[in-house]
C-alpha cells in the first residue's frame, strides 16, 4: 500500500496549478481531499507521474453569497459546508445529502468539488447538484467556461471535464419557497449508498404542486432524473397517496447496478421507497413555509 | 483489596496519551524493510519466476523465493490434535510450485524501504499456469472436482452419535429443520500484523518483536524449522492493537522475517499493510449447519441431529480443525439433551485459510441452535424463552459432561445454576412484558439467544514475581497481552494477597525473554490460567517472606502477618520490616545467607522470588450467559436498528468489574458486525472482493446501540482457587442468534433470517421479498 512513486506540486494559485497541468498533461492529477485518490493511490489502481495538490489554493475554497445566488468553490470542505448557516438555510438540500457523506473524518478532509469531479455514482453532491440544476465553472489555462450539472457527470467516474482542467466553482441558486427532501439507504450510515433519492417542491398557495424535481443516486452510472414523476406531480396536491402512486412512474428498467450483496432487484424495490420518503419529507417543508 | 474493584485499567494512560510501542514503532540500526509478494491467483501453477529486473532496482537488497528455503523444511506444523489425519493439507512459508488462494506468499523483497520494495515486486515476473478456483465446499466435493491437494478436498469427516438420535426422531411430538449459513469472517485488529526481527550472527542470537497471543510455543516452533536452541531466540511482545484469536497462528511470516534477517544479518522488519491483512490473517467462522431438532409432547428438546460443513480455506494451519471442533462439541449448548449426532466435514477451497476468530466455533452453533430453536417453540406454541427454561441443565446435573470432545478434550461444564440466571436474565430485562410491535411504521422484535462459553483451556500457564529491594513488585508473565487489560488484573490479583498497592506492581508478559515457559492468550484463559498462577505465585511470596522474617527474628510464622506490604508482628501489633527490607534480606549477596562455594549444595536464595506454574483444567470452566435485544425493522427496506441489548452472565467472580463490562460491550459490538456488516467475500474466480474497509464494513461508535452488561458472582469455577471464569468471548457468542430471533419475531417471519450477515436485502426475503424465503 504504497503508491508507485510521483512528484508533486503544492502550487499556491490557480493560475499557478493550471500552469502545471500543461505542462505535464496526461501525466498530472490533481488532489483535492484525496478521500478516493490517496486509497487508489496505496493501492497503485492510480498511478499519476504528477500530483498537483490544490489545498494550497485559498481562493479556490469557500462559499458566497449574491443574492439568491451562491457560489462555493471546489476545494470547500464537506464539514464545512455542512456546518454552514448559509448552506442549511439557503441550500437546505445540500445540507441534508452531506449529512449522509462518509463520516465525520472523511468530511473533514473530502471536498465538494473532489467529490463531483470524482463522480462515484454512489455519491451524494454530484447528484444533489443535478438536482438543484447547478452550474459548474471549469478553469482551464485558455480560461474558463461553465457548463449544467447535467452535462458534468458523463458516467461512472467519468465527467466533462478535458485535460487541464480543474473544476473551480458550483453555482447554485437558492430557492426559498421550495421544500427539499432527501432519503438514503446504505449497508451502515455514512457509507456508499445502496439507492438514494433527492427531491425538491415547490407549492402554490392553494397546495399544488407548481414544481417538482426528483434524482434517484447510485442505481446507474449517472443520477437518474425522474422527470415523468416531477412531471405527474405538478398540478396535484401531493398527499401521500398520490405520491404513491406516482412514484411507479420511476423508470426502473433503467436501473443498472446488480451486486450480489445489493441485487438490481433490491434496488428497484427500495428507490421508489426512498423517492416516497423523499418527496414527502419535501412536501412536507413546502408546507411549513407557506404557514 | 484489590480484587473485584473497578479499578482503571493500568494500561489506558499511556494509550491514550499516545504513547504506546507498537511493532511499528521499533527501528533498529542497519534495518531493512520487507514486502512479500503474494499470488494474485487463487489457483495456480507457478512456472518461471524472473527476478533479474527487480533484484537491478536500486535499493533492494534480497529477493527471497521457495528455492532459496532450505531443503527439506517441513511444512508448518498444526499443533493442535485434529479430527484425523490433516498433514497433507500443510503450508509451506513461501508457495513451491502451486498457489491455493489469493494472498499467498510466493517471494519476500528486502529492500530500504517497504515502497522500494513494493516497486519492486511490480518487477518481478511470474508465469502463472492459472487453475480453476474452488470457492465453496459444494464445488469441492462435487463429483469430478479437481482436488486442490493430492488426498482430495474432504479434508475430515467426523463427528458423534450419542444416545439413540433416530428413534428420539422417530418418536418426536414436535421437528424443525433448517439450514444455516455463517459467512467467513475475521478479525479486524485495528493494528495489523507485524515483525521485526534482528539476527545477531556473531552470538547466533535472533530477536523478534511483534509476536503476540503464544510466544512461547511460536519461538519454539520457529527454533524447530530454523535448527535454532529455543532460548537462543527470544520473542517480544510490544504493545498490541487487538488480536480476538487471529493473532497467535504460526504464519508464514513468522518464519519468513526471522530468516531474511539470518540470511542477511541485518534487521528486517515487515509491517503488514491493511490489504495484506484482508487476504493474509487467518478467515474464520465460513460454515453451514443442517439442524434437525425435536421434542416431546411437553417441549423437553429430544434431540439434535446436525449436519456440519466448514470451508477452511486452502491451507490446514496451526489450528488445525479447532473450530468445527469446537462448534460439533458444544452444539447442544446448556440445554440437557443425550441425543445428539453431529457429522462434520472439513473442506479445503482456494481461499485463505482459516483458524480461530473470538468464540471460535461457538458463534456458528449458538446462531444455528438458537434459530432453530425459535422455530421450535414456534410450532410448539409456547414462548421462547420457556422452551429454552424447560430445558436447562439442572445445577445439580454439575459438572455436566456433554459426552463429545474438542481438541482431544472432554467438553464439561464445571459449575452453574443455569435457570436461576436465566429467571434473573428474564426479570432484569423484562423479557415476558408486553411492548409496541410498531413504532413509526417499523416492526419491533425481541429475541433471545442462551449459550455456554468455554473458557480458560489449555495445559499450563506461570508467573515468576519478583519483588525488589525498594519493594516493588514485578510480575513475569508467561501469556501476553492484546488490549485485555491483564496488566491491570493481574496486578490486581497480587495486590491483593501481597497487600502491596497497585501503583507499586508491574506486570510484563509476552517475552520469552522473561520466563522459561508461558502459554500464552487465548480462549478467555489469562483471568483463570494467568490469574491464578499470579495467585499462586503471590502466596509463595508471602509465604517466603514470612519464613524469612521469622528466621531472622526468631518468631514463630504463625506469630507473624502480612499486611501493607510489610511483615507485622502479630501480637504486638507493630511493622517489622517490609517486603522491600526482606527481598534485601534475601539477596545472594547477603552475607548471612549466602552459602560458602564448598558447601557444594547451593540452597534456595534467589531473593524474594516466586515461580508458579499452574496445571489447566482439560475442560476449562463454563460461562453461562442470556443474550436478550430488542430491533426494530423497517418492513419496507429490510433496514434494521438495535434498539437496546443485553447481555447477562455468571462468571463466577469478577476480577475487576470494568474490564467484564468492557469485554462484553466490546464483543457485543464485534458480534453486530457478523450479525449485519462483516463478510470476507469472494467471487467465482477466488478473488477477495471484500479486501478494503470501504467494502468490508465494520460496526462503528455511531451505530452502537445501548448495551446492557448484568454480570453474576453466583457460581465460582470449582476448579480453580480464584473462581474465576473467563469472559472475553461470552459477548460475541450469541450476538447472530439473538439478533436473528429478534427480526424473525419483528417481521413475524416463519423462515429465512438463516444466512449471516442479515443484509437488509436478506431481511426482506424473510417475509417474500423477490420470491425467496
Amino acid at each position: 500500500m504504497k503508491p508507485a512513486p510521483f512528484d508533486y506540486f503544492a502550487p499556491t494559485s490557480l493560475e499557478e496549478a493550471l500552469d502545471l497541468l500543461d505542462r505535464y498533461g496526461p501525466d498530472a492529477r490533481v488532489i483535492a481531499g484525496g478521500q478516493s485518490l490517496v486509497p487508489m493511490l496505496a493501492l497503485r489502481l492510480a498511478r499519476p507521474e504528477v500530483i498537483v495538490d490544490l489545498n494550497r489554493i485559498p481562493a479556490l475554497a469557500g462559499i458566497a453569497e449574491e443574492g439568491s445566488t451562491l457560489r462555493i468553490g471546489a476545494m470547500t470542505r464537506q464539514a464545512m459546508a455542512l456546518a454552514s448557516p448559509v448552506v442549511r438555510e439557503k441550500l437546505p438540500l445540500l445540507h441534508l445529502g452531506l449529512e449522509n457523506v462518509g463520516h465525520p473524518p472523511t468530511r473533514a478532509r473530502g471536498t465538494l468539488g473532489g467529490s463531483i469531479s470524482h463522480a462515484d455514482p454512489a455519491a451524494e453532491t454530484p447528484m444533489i447538484m443535478l438536482a438543484y440544476r447547478a452550474t459548474m465553472v471549469i478553469a482551464g489555462s485558455r480560461g474558463e467556461r461553465t457548463v449544467d450539472a447535467g452535462q458534468f457527470t458523463l458516467g461512472t467516474f467519468e465527467t466533462c471535464l478535458e485535460e487541464g482542467e480543474i473544476l473551480k466553482q458550483i453555482i447554485v441558486e437558492s430557492r426559498p419557497d421550495e421544500g427539499t427532501g432527501f432519503a438514503e439507504l446504505s449497508r451502515r450510515r455514512g457509507d456508499f449508498a445502496m439507492a438514494s433519492a433527492a427531491a425538491r417542491i415547490r407549492l402554490d398557495d392553494a397546495g399544488k404542486c407548481v414544481e417538482a424535481h426528483l434524482m434517484i443516486g447510485a442505481v446507474a452510472p449517472v443520477p437518474l432524473r425522474c422527470d415523468a414523476v416531477a412531471q405527474a406531480l405538478v398540478g396535484e396536491e401531493p398527499s401521500e397517496a398520490c405520491i404513491r402512486e406516482v412514484v411507479r412512474l420511476i423508470d426502473l428498467d433503467v436501473f443498472e447496478f446488480d451486486n450480489p450483496e445489493i441485487s438490481l432487484a433490491y434496488r428497484r424495490h427500495i428507490a421508489p421507497v426512498l423517492a416516497r420518503r423523499a418527496l414527502m419529507q419535501s412536501v412536507t417543508r413546502a408546507r411549513e413555509l407557506r404557514k | 483489596m484489590a480484587i473485584g474493584k473497578p479499578v482503571v485499567r493500568v494500561e489506558d494512560e499511556r494509550f491514550l496519551r499516545g504513547e504506546g510501542r507498537f511493532t511499528a514503532d521499533y527501528t533498529l540500526p542497519f534495518m531493512l524493510e520487507a514486502h512479500i509478494l503474494r499470488s494474485p491467483h487463487a489457483h495456480a501453477r507457478i512456472g518461471l519466476v524472473g527476478l533479474d529486473e527487480a533484484l537491478a532496482l536500486k535499493g533492494v537488497h534480497a529477493i527471497f523465493t521457495n528455492v532459496d528455503l532450505p531443503e527439506g523444511l517441513p511444512p508448518i506444523q498444526c499443533r493442535i490434535p485434529t479430527h484425523g489425519d490433516l498433514s497433507p493439507y500443510l503450508q509451506h512459508p513461501l508457495a513451491r510450485d502451486t498457489v491455493r488462494y489469493v494472498g499467498e506468499p510466493i517471494a519476500v523483497i528486502v529492500a530500504d524501504t517497504r515502497a522500494i520494495a513494493e516497486d519492486a515486486a511490480e518487477l518481478i515476473e511470474i508465469e502463472f499456469d492459472p487453475l480453476p478456483a474452488i470457492t465453496s465446499p459444494q464445488q469441492a466435493t462435487a463429483d469430478g472436482a479437481a482436488p486442490i491437494h493430492a488426498p482430495g478436498n474432504l479434508a475430515g469427516r467426523w463427528g458423534f452419535d450419542l444416545g439413540d438420535v433416530a428413534g428420539a426422531l422417530k418418536a418426536a411430538a414436535f421437528t424443525a429443520s433448517d439450514s444455516f449459513s455463517i459467512q467467513r469472517h475475521s478479525a479486524m485488529p485495528m493494528e495489523t500484523r507485524g515483525l521485526l526481527a534482528s539476527y545477531d550472527a556473531g552470538r547466533n542470537l535472533l530477536d523478534i518483536y511483534g509476536p503476540t497471543k503464544v510466544v512461547h510455543t511460536n519461538r519454539n516452533m520457529l527454533a524447530a524449522m530454523l535448527g535454532m536452541g529455543e532460548a537462543e531466540i527470544r520473542m517480544i511482545e510490544p504493545d498490541v492493537g487487538g488480536s480476538f484469536g487471529a493473532r497467535g497462528e504460526f504464519y508464514p511470516e513468522d518464519y519468513l522475517i526471522p530468516f531474511a534477517s539470518i540470511r542477511l544479518k541485518r534487521p528486517v522488519r515487515w509491517i503488514e499493510d491493511r490489504v495484506e491483512h484482508f487476504a493474509a490473517i487467518n478467515h474464520s467462522r465460513d460454515c453451514t449447519f443442517d439442524v434437525n431438532v425435536c421434542a416431546d409432547k411437553d417441549g423437553i428438546i429430544t434431540a439434535f441431529d446436525v449436519k456440519l460443513v466448514t470451508d477452511m480455506g486452502s491451507y490446514i494451519r496451526t489450528h488445525g480443525d479447532v473450530v468445527p471442533s469446537h462448534a460439533a462439541a458444544s452444539f447442544p449448548g446448556p440445554y440437557r439433551v443425550r441425543n445428539y449426532r453431529v457429522d462434520a466435514m472439513t473442506v479445503m477451497t482456494n481461499k485463505t485459510p482459516t483458524g480461530t476468530y473470538r468464540a471460535p466455533g461457538m458463534f456458528e452453533a449458538n446462531f444455528a441452535r438458537e434459530r432453530i430453536l425459535d422455530r421450535l417453540a414456534d410450532k410448539m406454541g409456547i414462548d421462547r424463552a420457556e422452551l429454552r427454561s424447560r430445558n436447562l441443565i439442572r445445577p445439580e446435573q454439575m459438572p455436566w459432561h456433554v459426552g463429545t470432545e474438542s481438541v482431544k478434550r472432554p467438553t464439561i461444564f464445571d459449575s452453574g445454576d443455569f435457570p436461576l440466571i436465566m429467571d434473573r436474565a428474564l426479570q432484569a430485562y423484562g423479557w415476558s412484558a408486553p411492548f409496541e410491535r410498531e413504532a413509526d411504521g417499523w416492526k419491533r422484535g425481541r429475541g433471545i439467544c442462551v449459550l455456554v462459553e468455554p473458557s480458560g483451556l489449555g495445559p499450563f500457564e506461570g508467573v515468576r514475581i519478583e519483588v525488589d529491594q525498594h519493594g516493588k513488585v514485578q510480575i513475569f508473565s508467561g501469556s501476553s497481552n492484546q488490549g485485555q487489560g491483564h496488566e491491570t488484573v493481574l496486578a490486581q490479583i497480587a495486590s491483593e494477597t501481597l497487600t502491596v498497592p497497585m501503583d507499586r506492581i508491574r506486570v510484563r508478559h509476552g517475552d520469552t525473554g522473561i520466563i522459561t515457559f508461558g502459554g500464552g492468550t487465548y480462549a478467555s484463559r489469562t483471568a483463570i490460567m494467568g490469574g491464578n498462577a499470579v495467585h499462586s505465585a503471590s502466596v509463595g511470596v508471602r509465604e517466603k517472606a514470612l519464613k524469612a522474617v521469622a528466621g531472622k527474628f526468631g518468631i514463630a510464622v504463625e506469630e507473624l502477618d502480612l499486611r501493607e506490604g510489610a511483615i507485622w508482628h502479630g501480637r504486638k501489633n507493630e511493622p517489622l520490616v517490609t517486603l522491600g527490607g526482606i527481598a534485601r534480606m534475601l539477596m545472594p549477596g547477603n552475607q548471612e545467607i549466602l552459602t560458602s562455594p564448598s558447601a557444594g549444595n547451593i540452597p534456595d536464595n534467589d531473593g524474594l522470588v516466586v515461580t508458579s506454574y499452574v496445571r489447566g483444567v482439560p475442560s476449562g470452566a463454563a460461562v453461562f450467559a442470556v443474550h436478550m435485544a430488542d430491533v426494530l425493522v423497517d418492513p419496507e427496506t429490510g433496514e434494521t436498528k438495535v434498539e437496546r441489548y443485553f447481555v447477562a452472565c455468571d462468571v463466577g467472580r469478577q476480577l475487576n468489574p470494568l474490564i467484564v463490562e468492557g469485554q462484553i460491550v466490546g464483543g457485543v459490538v464485534q458480534g453486530l458486525g457478523g450479525a449485519f456488516l462483516e463478510e470476507l467475500a469472494y467471487n467465482e474466480d477466488g478473488q477477495l472482493t471484500t479486501g478494503t474497509f470501504a467494502d468490508y464494513l465494520m460496526p462503528n461508535v455511531y451505530d452502537a446501540p445501548p448495551i446492557t452488561a448484568l454480570v453474576f458472582e453466583e457460581s465460582p469455577a470449582p476448579t480453580n482457587v480464584l473462581g474465576v471464569k473467563g469472559v472475553g468471548e461470552v459477548g460475541p457468542s450469541g450476538v447472530g442468534a439473538t439478533i436473528g430471533n429478534a427480526i424473525a419475531n419483528a417481521l413475524g417471519a416463519v423462515s429465512g433470517l438463516n444466512k449471516l450477515p442479515l443484509t437488509p436485502e436478506r431481511v426482506l426475503h424473510s417475509i417474500g421479498f423477490g420470491g425467496q424465503v
